[in-house]
């Protein structure tokens, strides 16, 4: 092994990789364009849902409710029909995602004491629209709820507007703050397994990696040599992506910053073995973007990246186990959201452990023969 | 040329009761016993002997698919060998690759430059692989431009190179570091005449001061370039020795040139002709081989095409080339 040789080999892939500059603009680009897509248009649906309000009641409680739902920011009210009867329309066209509909004598019975109902009518074709516009409205009337008892210096258990759920350690359910995180990890997943197995890949074609096996340079060399670049750059994006999240989308994190570390880099392992293997079953360039695609689909459709896996068919979900970035995505929400330290997020980090010991482990064995042959 | 710093030891030959020091320089370049090589069921390279003397062109000849590629590579301590010994310039091979790679050089079809780096950039890569000092690098540099005519090119990248450029930039690469030996595999491949001319012509130059060359090549009218030549067929070695051996040891039959506006109708008549053994494309011309006991003249062969209604046709005896004796060697192992 010689540092220099090292040293060599690392300034040889960065003089070829500031030769590409489509790639480099690529490379800061995705990021960038990911951090918007998942960002904004994620974000943006869940924000300001059309709302119809049907006041029925018209007193300063039923007025009161109705500012709550609105300065929420989650609700917008634009359309308040006199009757019940003028809201199935609104919701067969989409003119409206929710309806609130506050019964003649609300204020009434709380006056006297006793719970009252109001509808809350949510549009349930788009599930996600639905799970998150209820989430948020009982969240609200839980808040009504408890103003009001302050207000009247009533004890927490008289009756009030019954509201039972609760949203905990994402308490706007802001999807960014769920999204930034595992976008942390995916951007590292796909810059590692793509674009390193086709330098690797592309070394072979051209015919350079069996003349440099020809010459004094060891195999551990060169894959030291070959790897460092990229996983340096797979960092710069790590970190483009997560300063744009705690700092433009202003993501909370309330972890440990030496728990996302020591995640990062054990999925890190795995995602290099996985680049690694890429490049040894594929001859030509094009193949190592079909193989890559062909784990990249299942990866992002199972690891819960976009769908929850809770809202998978019971089948899927122990698949799901078996995607590395399900994990990854484990610890660092965990570590984001929640906070969670290593104790708490002990199971996912021994998973990855074990990817990174038998993936990366099995690259490096077979790329050091494979090499050797 | 300045002399390499030699800092690789030289393996200890307890065998042959020597003091010890350097191996003298009159072990061959490259000596081979019962070396062979499989990929599963497939013998790709079956127990070869051989021994190439320093200084010389050394011509490993066989169609594609004989082994010359599996036999380089173990050669150059990239592939393990199944079985058989293989000592380059005194080292075994086999056993220490790290001892022989400093002082070999590899060129492939393929020019293996990086296409995306400068001629300088791919220099001055090859030289810091082979941790050459500074003043050294400095003269190679300067005799690899001149050599390769890429004086002020310096800073261009190797892929807007054309093509007898690029050859050129790769063997510079390829002997930046002064090898005492230097494989060429299939090096003129895909190469116009005039730069395989002028890539001869470098080969001879490298020749001269004292490099071992050990070429593998297709193309047969460059095996008369060589000093010494061995042909390798489905892995084996079935002849070695200077072209001039080669053709007084397996060539023993006569060989017509024949030249035609017809080719196409005279090969099927030479081929069914009871007298001539075998008949083939060679360059523009069609050749034709009969034994040496064979009573056919230039003429009556001529007369022969002329009756079976082709005119216009030239047979003249000739020497049989390199070419001619290929041919007929595998036309034998067949």
């Amino acid at each position: 092994m010689s540092a220099r040789r090292i040293r060599l080999l690392i300034w040889k892939e960065f003089t070829q990789l500031r030769r590409d500059p489509l790639l480099i603009r690529l490379l800061l680009v995705m990021p960038v364009l990911q951090l918007i897509l998942f960002g904004y248009v994620v974000a943006v649906d869940i924000r300001n849902l059309a709302t119809a309000v049907v006041d029925l009641d018209q007193t300063s409680t039923s007025r009161k409710l109705e500012a709550a739902f609105s300065g929420s920011g989650y609700f917008t009210i634009t359309q308040t029909p006199a009757t019940e009867d003028d809201l199935r329309p609104l919701l067969d066209r989409g003119t409206v995602k929710v309806a609130l509909v506050i019964p003649e004598g609300t204020q009434d019975r709380l006056d006297r004491g006793e719970t009252a109902p109001i509808g809350i009518i949510v549009d349930g074709s788009d599930s996600q629209i639905s799970a998150v516009g209820s989430g948020y409205a009982s969240q609200i009337i839980a808040q009504f709820n408890a103003d009001r008892m302050t207000e009247q210096g009533v004890s927490v258990t008289a009756p009030g507007i019954d509201a039972q759920v609760r949203v905990m350690f994402n308490p706007t359910l802001d999807p960014v703050n769920t999204m930034i995180p595992g976008l942390i990890a995916a951007i590292m997943m796909i810059s590692l397994m793509a674009i390193m197995s086709q330098a690797v890949v592309k070394e072979r074609e051209s015919g350079t990696l069996e003349q440099m096996f020809v010459t004094p340079i060891h195999a551990t060399e060169y894959l030291i040599g070959k790897l460092t670049p990229y996983a340096a750059l797979a960092t710069a994006q790590m970190l483009l992506v997560a300063a744009g999240g705690l700092f433009w989308f202003r993501v909370p994190f309330n972890g440990n910053f030496w728990v996302v570390l020591v995640g990062l880099a054990l999925f890190m392992l795995t995602c290099i073995g996985l680049g690694l293997l890429v490049s040894l079953v594929s001859r030509t360039r094009h193949q190592a973007q079909q193989a890559v695609m062909f784990i990249m689909i299942p990866t992002m459709v199972l690891s819960g990246f976009i769908f929850p896996i809770q809202s998978m068919p019971a089948i899927i979900q122990p698949l799901t186990n078996l995607i590395p970035l399900t994990w990854a995505l484990e610890v660092l929400r965990g570590a984001f959201v929640k906070g969670s330290g290593f104790e708490a997020l002990a199971v996912p980090m021994i998973v990855l452990a074990g990817f990174a010991v038998v993936i990366f482990g099995a690259s490096i064995v077979a790329t050091r023969r494979r090499i050797a042959e | 040329m300045s002399e390499t710093p030699d800092r690789v030891p030289e393996e200890p030959r307890g065998t042959s009761g020597a003091t010890s020091g350097p191996a003298p320089d009159t072990e061959p370049a490259i000596s081979l016993r019962g070396l062979t090589k499989t990929f599963g069921d497939f013998t790709a390279v079956d127990g070869i002997d051989l021994d190439v003397p320093r200084g010389q062109i050394f011509g490993f000849l066989g169609p594609n698919g004989s082994g010359k590629t599996t036999t380089i590579r173990m050669l150059t301590g990239t592939l393990r060998p199944k079985a058989g010994q293989a000592r380059v310039l005194g080292v075994d091979v086999v056993r220490h690759p790290d001892r022989v790679k400093r002082r070999i050089g590899y060129m492939s079809q393929k020019f293996a430059l990086f296409e995306d780096m400068t001629v300088e950039e791919n220099l001055r890569f090859y030289a810091g692989v082979y941790d050459l000092d500074p003043q050294v690098f400095a003269a190679q540099r300067e005799y690899v431009l001149r050599m390769a005519d890429l004086v002020g090119r310096e800073d261009e990248l190797t892929r807007n190179l054309s093509v007898g450029w690029r050859q050129r930039l790769a063997l510079g690469a390829a002997t930046i570091h002064e090898p005492e030996l230097l494989f060429l595999d299939e090096p003129t491949s895909g190469v116009d005449p005039v730069a395989r001319r002028q890539f001869w012509d470098l080969l001879y130059d490298l020749a001269s001061r004292g490099v071992t060359l050990f070429v593998t090549t297709h193309y047969m009218d460059e095996a008369a370039h060589c000093n010494r030549l061995a042909f390798i067929y489905r892995g084996r070695i079935i002849a070695d020795g200077s072209p001039a051996e080669i053709r007084a040891d397996h060539m023993e039959q006569r060989i017509f040139d024949i030249t035609t506006r017809y080719a196409d109708a005279v090969l099927p008549q030479l081929e069914n002709d009871p007298e001539i053994e075998e008949a083939y494309l060679s360059g523009a011309s069609l050749h034709a081989v009969v034994s040496a006991s064979s009573t056919l003249t230039d003429a009556s062969l001529r007369q022969r095409l002329v009756a079976a209604g082709c005119p216009d046709t030239v047979v003249a005896e000739v020497d049989p080339s390199i070419e001619d004796v290929f041919v007929n060697l595998v036309a034998r192992q067949r």
